[in-house]
C-alpha cells in the first residue's frame, strides 16, 4: 500500500498545482489560436526552436508513472536502472542527431513510416503504421490508467476521475494547438519536473548530511540485507556493491544484466527508440531548420545526463532514511512525506503531473499524425488539402481522447494477474526492435528490397510474440519446458533476438530478390545529391 | 530442453565467464569511440550553414561535453 501524500497537501500545496494546470493550458490555447494548416498542427508549422524541442523530448521519454517507478526501482535494485537514461539514451541521441535526424528532416517527410514508403513499398508503411497506431493508441489507455492508479494510490485522489480529468485537460490543448502546443508546453512540464524533482535530491541529501552519509547508510543498509537475505534466497534486489553499480552481472536476478543493457538497451533499443520512435522524432522534423532538428537533440542528450540524478538517487536516498519498505514503489511518495514542506509538496505533484501530461500529448498528437498522414491521406483522400487534414487531425485527436478513455476503463475491469495488462505494457518491445533493424539496414544498404522489408518485419515481430508466449508459465509448463530467459522481464533480450532475425532475413531475401528501382535509392545514405531533393 | 534452451545456456554461460571489469571496459571504450568520431565530423556537420559565428553554434562541443560526462559516470560506477 502506498503512502497517501495528499493527506500532507496544504492549501499553497494546491495554488502550486492549479498555478501549474492554468499555466500549461493557458500556453497550449495561445499557441492553438495560430493554427491554420496541417503542417501547423503536426509539425509546429516548422517553425519550432531547438532549445524548446531539446527540452520536449526529455519531458515526453519520462512519464507520470517514472517518476516514482524509477525511484522505486532504484530503491529495489540500485543505480542500474539509471542505465536507461544514460546509456540508454545519451549515445543514441548524439548518433541521431549528426546521422539520422538530418536524413529524416531533408527528406521532408512527417513520420517514420512515410519515409519507409519511400525507401521501401506501401506495405512496410502500412504495417509500421498499424504497429505505431496500435502502440500509441494502446499506450495512452495505459497510461491513464496507470497514472490514475499511481495518483489514487499516492494522493487519495479518484481513480474514475483522474483518468476522465487528465483527458480533458491534455486533450483539450493538443487537439487546439497541436505539435507546437505539446512543444511548449513540454518545455514548461520539463522544467517543472526537474524543479520538482531536484528539490527531493537536495532536501534528502542535507537531511543525511551530504553524499558520505548516503554511502555509510546504504553499507548499513546492505549489510542487513545481507544478513536478511540468507534466510531467503527468493530476493530479487541487490546487495552489496551493486546497489551503486551501473553494470550488474549477467547472472543477476534484477531487470538489468549487463548483457541485455549493453546488446538490447544501448545497441537495439535505444537507438530504436531515438531514431525511429514517431512520437520523439516528429518534433524534431517540425524545427526551423536541420541545424536546429540536430541541436535540439544534442541539448536533449546534455539535459538526459541529469536526470537519473534527480529521479533515481532519490530511490537510494529513500533506502537510506526509510529501509524497510515492502514496495519500492512508495519509496518516493514517502521520502515526499517525509522531506517536502507543505507548499513543496505541490511542487512534486506538479512534477508528476508534468512528467504525466508531456508524455500523453506526445502519444496523442502522434497518433493523431499517424491517422491522418498514413491513413488518411494515404488511402483514402490523397489530394487533400493542408487546412482539411488539419480538421482530419483534430477530429482524430478527439476520437483518440475517447478511446484512451474508454480503453482505460476496459482495463480496469481487467486484473493484473490476467496478463492483458502486461501485454500492452510490452507491446512496443514487440516491433521496436523489428523495426529499428529495417529502417537502418534500408538506410545504409542498397541492396535491401521492399518485399524482403516486409517479409523480414512479419517474421521479427513474430519472434518477439512468440519469444514472449513461449516464456509464460502457463505455455512452458505446459510443454514440459524450462523457461527461456531466466531473469525477470526479459524484454531487453526479446529486442535483441528480433532484430537478428529481421536482419538476417532482410540481408537473405534482398540478396535472392532483384535490384532496387533508382528513386529508392534517394532515401540510402550516399544515394543523391542535395539539389535532387534527396535525403543524402 | 529444446536446441534453444542449449543454444540459451551455453550464451548464458559464456556472457557470466566475462569478469565485470572487461564489461565496464567495453561500455567506456564505446563511448571514448563514439566521442573520437564526434570530434572528428567535418565542420559542415556541426555548425549551421555558413559556419559558427558563437562558440555554442558548435555542436561538437555539447555532444563532446554529453559523452565526456557519460565516460566519467561508466568510469566510476
Amino acid at each position: 500500500m502506498l503512502f497517501a501524500a495528499t493527506n500532507l497537501l496544504t492549501l499553497p500545496d494546491y495554488a502550486v498545482i492549479g498555478l501549474y494546470l492554468i499555466s500549461t493550458i493557458a500556453v497550449g490555447i495561445a499557441i492553438g489560436t495560430r493554427m491554420k494548416t496541417g503542417t501547423d498542427f503536426f509539425l509546429g508549422g516548422r517553425r519550432l526552436p531547438w532549445w524548446a524541442i531539446g527540452m520536449s523530448l526529455v519531458a515526453t521519454d519520462i512519464g507520470g508513472t517514472d517518476i516514482i517507478g524509477v525511484g522505486g526501482a532504484a530503491y529495489s535494485y540500485g543505480m542500474a536502472v539509471a542505465n536507461f537514461e544514460w546509456i540508454g539514451c545519451v549515445p543514441a541521441m548524439i548518433v541521431g542527431a549528426f546521422v539520422f535526424i538530418p536524413f529524416f528532416y531533408r527528406a521532408g517527410v512527417y513520420t517514420i513510416p512515410e519515409f519507409l514508403e519511400r525507401r521501401y513499398n506501401a506495405g512496410v508503411r502500412s504495417v509500421m503504421a498499424a504497429c505505431w497506431l496500435l502502440f500509441m493508441a494502446c499506450n495512452l489507455g495505459i497510461m491513464l490508467l496507470a497514472s490514475a492508479k499511481m495518483m489514487s494510490a499516492v494522493f487519495g485522489w479518484n481513480e474514475v476521475a483522474c483518468i476522465i480529468a487528465t483527458a480533458i485537460l491534455v486533450g483539450g490543448y493538443t487537439f487546439v494547438g497541436g505539435l507546437a502546443a505539446v512543444v511548449y508546453t513540454d518545455m514548461i512540464q520539463c522544467a517543472v519536473m526537474i524543479a520538482g524533482c531536484l528539490l527531493i535530491l537536495v532536501l534528502g541529501l542535507v537531511e543525511l548530511g551530504g553524499v558520505g552519509e548516503l554511502k555509510a547508510r546504504l553499507a548499513e543498509a546492505d549489510a542487513r540485507q545481507a544478513l536478511a537475505s540468507q534466510s531467503n534466497t527468493d530476493t530479487a534486489e541487490v546487495t552489496g556493491t551493486q546497489r551503486t553499480s551501473l553494470i550488474l552481472p549477467a547472472d543477476t536476478q534484477s531487470p538489468f544484466p549487463w548483457p541485455g543493457i549493453y546488446f538490447g538497451l544501448a545497441l537495439i533499443l535505444s537507438p530504436a527508440y531515438w531514431i525511429g520512435n514517431q512520437a520523439i522524432v516528429q518534433r524534431s522534423l517540425g524545427a526551423r531548420s536541420e541545424f536546429e532538428a540536430r541541436a535540439s537533440y544534442i541539448w536533449g542528450a546534455l539535459l538526459k545526463n541529469i536526470i537519473p540524478l534527480i529521479v533515481a538517487v532519490p530511490g537510494l536516498i529513500a533506502v537510506a532514511l526509510l529501509p524497510d519498505l515492502k514496495d519500492g514503489d512508495a519509496a518516493i511518495p514517502n521520502l515526499v512525506g517525509v522531506l517536502l514542506p507543505a507548499g513543496l509538496r505541490g511542487l512534486f505533484v506538479a512534477a508528476f503531473l508534468a512528467a504525466l501530461m508531456s508524455s500523453i500529448d506526445s502519444y496523442l498528437n502522434s497518433a493523431a499524425t499517424i491517422v491522418s498522414n498514413d491513413l488518411y491521406k494515404r488511402f483514402f483522400d490523397p489530394k487533400v488539402t493542408d487546412q482539411r487534414l488539419l480538421t482530419v487531425g483534430r477530429i482524430t485527436t478527439l476520437a483518440l481522447v475517447a478511446w484512451a478513455v474508454g480503453f482505460a476503463f476496459l482495463l480496469t475491469s481487467t486484473s493484473e494477474q490476467s496478463g492483458i495488462y502486461a501485454i500492452f505494457q510490452t507491446l512496443m518491445a514487440f516491433f521496436q526492435g523489428p523495426a529499428f533493424a529495417i529502417l537502418l539496414i534500408g538506410i545504409l544498404w542498397r541492396r535491401a528490397t521492399g518485399n524482403a522489408a516486409l517479409i523480414a518485419l512479419l517474421c521479427g515481430i513474430g519472434t518477439s510474440i512468440s519469444l514472449y508466449v513461449l516464456n509464460q508459465p502457463a505455455v512452458y509448463e505446459a510443454l514440459g519446458w524450462e523457461p527461456l530467459f531466466k531473469i525477470q522481464e526479459p524484454f531487453l533480450y526479446f529486442s535483441i533476438w528480433a532484430f537478428a532475425v529481421t536482419a538476417v532475413v532482410l540481408v537473405v531475401l534482398s540478396l535472392l530478390g532483384g535490384p532496387v528501382p533508382n528513386e529508392k535509392l534517394r532515401y540510402v545514405f550516399g544515394g543523391h545529391s542535395k539539389t535532387e531533393g534527396a535525403a543524402t | 530442453m529444446t536446441p534453444l534452451h542449449y543454444f540459451g545456456e551455453f550464451l548464458r554461460q559464456t556472457l557470466q565467464t566475462v569478469p565485470l571489469l572487461a564489461v565496464k571496459i567495453l561500455f567506456v571504450a564505446s563511448l571514448v569511440a563514439l566521442l573520437v568520431w564526434v570530434l572528428r565530423l567535418p565542420q559542415s556537420a556541426t555548425t549551421p550553414p555558413g559556419g559558427a559565428k558563437r562558440w555554442d553554434e558548435n555542436l561538437k562541443i555539447g555532444a563532446a561535453v554529453a559523452l565526456a560526462i557519460q565516460i566519467l559516470i561508466y568510469s566510476l560506477l
